[in-house]
């Protein structure tokens, strides 16, 4: 399963993709069924193609997890969530219960292929 | 056609370029031609005593003082920036205007790019063929964004330190 | 502090009405992101994990209390309240817009601030001694070569797109505090026995992927020609370094590759060929140094008894006088280390209303001079002593007392995967662990100066390879590890740390760190800190101790 991310450009807010926008929840993005890869690429590509709304869209990966879908990778589950050492910054500050389910994702994480993040900068 | 840019007296104007930039394997046409280093050397006294204007394409790896004994007969020499951000025709410029004294053209080429305007010109560069689509304008006001320079460069501008002296 | 003048002001307006062009072209479409990406690293506006992240450059570690003041406006009006001071005396804002950018690059030019190259291939913001101007020990003030290093550096026209980053730190005094030996260039201000001024020249140091420490090319460069030496070795940097692979790309794999003996000919051959107007006229170095502002210390006696009585009844005071408080050149002064480490702090962080204490602070007390450390801390360069007690009760106020400077809680570490795009693992919790663990201060003292420094990712913002202990996070399968190594240092016998074993997950490294100080505490001999045993002992009693159950 995936789920398609990049950051905003006026603020550098994490989004998802969702029905053709760019939400700031991950609870809220869409997923993308192995089978749906397709429609993961797609929605990479139409963030591609509006350069002044989001900053360099990429798919993840994500796994369900004991309360529901969290992202594979411990990068992803922090731009999910906020910085651990400042609980009241970032997403996470909002609370609920769909933030106190990524919280709670465990299991291996695994990086999602983008190595060599350095050529990215 | 791209464009070029030529910074004459201080002033950027769009210019007609009557120079022919060959490729190595190009056939020689009439007027001034730019060649690669290697095809210069290799068919250098025919052009020039032939009383052609001649200009030498610079590769960034390639070093300026190979050109040393030649720049009298050049009428342009251009250094080539392979991407925007490989700064090695930054030097070649410096070393072409303030070591080896060449007054002709210096012509950037490459991906040249208006947001280098300004270093550009420092270094002693001229004339320009912008990859950006940038124009003139563009590149005026870019290379005149700063109304003090800190440094002693190849252009005639008066670092901070001869203004506060003055 | 330096005073800058109508040119130096007109050149920070200029770039900042520069920067907030390129926003709007950005942000209308006509720059793409590939475009855009190195025009706002050359403005330090990173985009990051959460947001962008703006880098601030402090100049040499120098700021004025109403320069203190700008950071604490600008963390209130535009971030989150807070800042991050970094391991290169810069300060880094972690939530900042895109839109507000220039707003904030106006705001700074405005006290004399910007993010200029501080970021991006290019010359970045130069580092010096916290203590400059203050210790006794130092042949010449360094600030005054490092505001002469800004200007030469600023907008350098031929050294603006050199194949990496380029980073140089000048000491004037033998206790390095700059870190200069894993530089670029590292400078170190002395005067020959005939008096005369100049600098040893050390180059290719570098921490990374490939740590190196810097090989001296000159002993005594006579400091007028401080320039057009630097030209040539960036000269012979921008020609010949590599640009074909990113890892490759820094002096010191041409400096290693070529051999230094080599470079330095490569470097003399260009230097010779430069002529003297390459150089700065001796009446700029003059104006330069007079733009200092000059410092009225008054006579006073050498030791404050009222402080003495103080210290007698008041444990916490006492603590802070013998940790955080340096001995200054003028009798009657201090030099005062602000820790910016206490326990469950982020290393580095400090809040705006901490900021804006510090700027009281140094305004009443200290003579209006504030430093930031290479080790993420501020000081207080001119306390007096008989001010010290209300210093350290004014820095207590907003949990800035802590008294750790240089013991095993003051801690380096880089933001890690908590904001960094570039992580691969987490620094703070590990750094936060760590001095939980030695939070008993006797203890700490027993153990006294160990410099634990934690890097997220192989790029070592936080100097692991010259910890005394270095933390390295590593990604294993997805999960966050941790690779220690030991017997680093960073300052005049600076040497590169050796790894002492397999990584070890995140929950394991405080107590692998209590088993290393166990074992420094049980072979130490008379007056060894924990790198001299370390480099006498060597690195099997630390190996046997941490991996011991693994057998």
């Amino acid at each position: 399963m995936k789920v398609v991310t990049a950051n905003r450009l006026i603020d550098g807010e994490v989004v998802f993709w969702r029905a053709g926008q760019w939400v700031e929840r991950f609870a809220e993005a869409d997923v993308f069924a192995a089978e749906d890869a397709e429609r993961g690429d797609e929605a990479v590509q139409a963030g591609k193609d509006q350069p002044t709304l989001v900053v360099d869209p990429y798919l993840i990966d994500i796994a369900d997890g004991p309360s529901g879908p969290a992202p594979v990778s411990y990068r992803e589950r922090i731009r999910a969530l906020g910085p651990t050492n400042e609980p009241d910054h970032g997403k996470q500050a909002e609370g609920g219960a769909a933030i106190a389910a990524l919280q709670a994702a465990t299991g291996a994480a695994r990086s999602t292929g983008r190595v060599d993040l350095i050529r990215r900068k | 056609m791209p464009t070029l840019i030529r910074l004459i007296d201080g002033r950027f104007e769009a210019a007609e370029d009557r120079f022919t930039d060959l490729a190595d394997d190009a056939e020689l046409v009439a007027g001034p031609v730019i060649l690669s280093l290697t095809r210069f050397q290799a068919e250098s006294d025919a052009l020039v005593t032939a009383g052609r204007q001649v200009g030498v394409r610079l590769a960034a790896s390639e070093a300026v003082e190979d050109l040393a004994y030649d720049l009298p007969r050049l009428a342009l020499v251009a250094p080539v920036f392979p991407k925007f951000r490989d700064g090695r025709a930054f030097t070649t410029a410096t070393l072409l205007r303030q070591r080896l004294g060449f007054t002709g053209e210096v012509r950037a080429l490459g991906d040249v790019l208006r947001e280098q305007a300004f270093f550009m010109v420092r270094c002693g560069f001229d004339s320009f063929v912008p990859a950006d689509g940038s124009t003139a304008e563009d590149w005026s006001r870019a290379a005149g964004r700063f109304r003090h320079v800190y440094q002693r460069a190849a252009d005639d501008r008066a670092p901070a330190f001869v203004e506060r002296a003055q | 502090m330096y005073r800058y003048d109508a040119i130096d002001r007109d050149f920070l307006a200029d770039r900042a009405a520069e920067f907030r062009g390129q926003v709007a072209r950005r942000l209308a479409g006509e720059l793409t992101e590939d475009q855009f990406k190195p025009l706002r690293l050359m403005n330090g506006l990173y985009l990051q994990l959460h947001a962008y992240m703006l880098r601030v450059a402090v100049p040499y570690g120098a700021l004025s209390p109403s320069q203190m003041r700008a950071f604490a406006h600008i963390a209130r009006t535009w971030d989150k309240g807070y800042g991050h001071f970094t391991t290169r005396q810069n300060i880094q804002f972690n939530w900042v817009r895109l839109g507000d950018a220039p707003d904030i690059l106006d705001h700074l030019a405005r006290h004399d601030l910007h993010a200029i190259q501080t970021s991006g291939n290019c010359i970045r913001n130069v580092t010096s001694d916290p203590y400059a101007g203050a210790t006794a020990d130092e042949a010449d003030d360094p600030r005054v070569w490092s505001e002469v290093i800004r200007q030469w550096s600023t907008l350098h026209p031929e050294f603006s797109f050199l194949p990496r980053k380029f980073k140089i730190a000048i000491t004037g005094s033998e206790a390095d505090r700059t870190a200069a030996k894993v530089h670029d260039i590292g400078l170190v201000v002395r005067r020959a026995e005939d008096g005369e001024l100049g600098f040893e020249v050390m180059v290719g140091g570098g921490q990374g992927r490939t740590p190196y420490i810097a090989r001296t090319i000159r002993q005594h460069l006579p400091a007028s020609r401080l320039l057009s030496y630097l030209d040539a070795i960036l000269r012979v940097y921008n020609r010949h370094g590599r640009r074909d692979n990113i890892y490759k790309a820094r002096i010191k794999i041409l400096v290693a590759s070529l051999g230094a003996e080599e470079f330095a000919r490569q470097v003399d051959e260009e230097w010779a060929r430069s002529g003297p107007e390459a150089d700065l006229p001796d009446t700029e170095l003059a104006r330069i140094r007079g733009a200092f502002a000059p410092i009225a210390f008054e006579a006073l006696p050498a030791r404050s008894e009222a402080l003495e009585s103080a210290a007698a009844s008041d444990r916490g005071l006492a603590r802070f006088l013998r940790n955080n408080v340096k001995a200054h050149k003028r009798p009657g002064y201090a030099i005062v280390e602000i820790a910016l480490k206490a326990p469950g702090a982020t290393p580095g962080d400090a809040s705006a209303e901490q900021m804006d204490r510090v700027a009281d602070l140094a305004e009443r007390y200290g003579l209006g001079d504030i430093r930031a450390t290479h080790e993420q801390n501020l000081v207080l360069p001119h306390v007096k002593l008989t001010d010290l007690a209300a210093v350290y009760q004014g820095l207590s106020e907003v949990g800035l007392g802590y008294p750790n400077i240089n013991l095993i809680s003051d801690i380096i570490a880089c933001p890690g995967l908590d904001y960094c795009a570039l992580a691969n693992a987490r620094a703070i919790p590990v750094a936060q662990a760590i001095a939980e663990r030695f939070a008993d201060l006797d203890r700490a003292e027993n153990v006294g100066e160990l410099k634990v420094k934690i890097s997220g990712c192989i790029n070592a913002c936080g100097h692991h390879h010259v910890g005394h202990i270095g933390v390295l996070g590593v990604d294993k399968k997805g999960e966050e590890y941790y690779q220690l190594s030991l017997g680093g240092s960073g300052a005049q016998d600076a040497s590169l740390a050796q790894i002492l074993g397999p990584a070890l997950p995140a929950d394991a490294v405080a107590d692998a760190v209590d088993r290393l100080v166990e074992t420094y505490l049980a072979l130490r001999q008379d007056g060894e800190r924990f790198l001299d045993t370390y480099r006498r002992a060597g690195m099997n009693p630390f190996k046997e101790a941490v991996y011991a159950d693994a057998h």
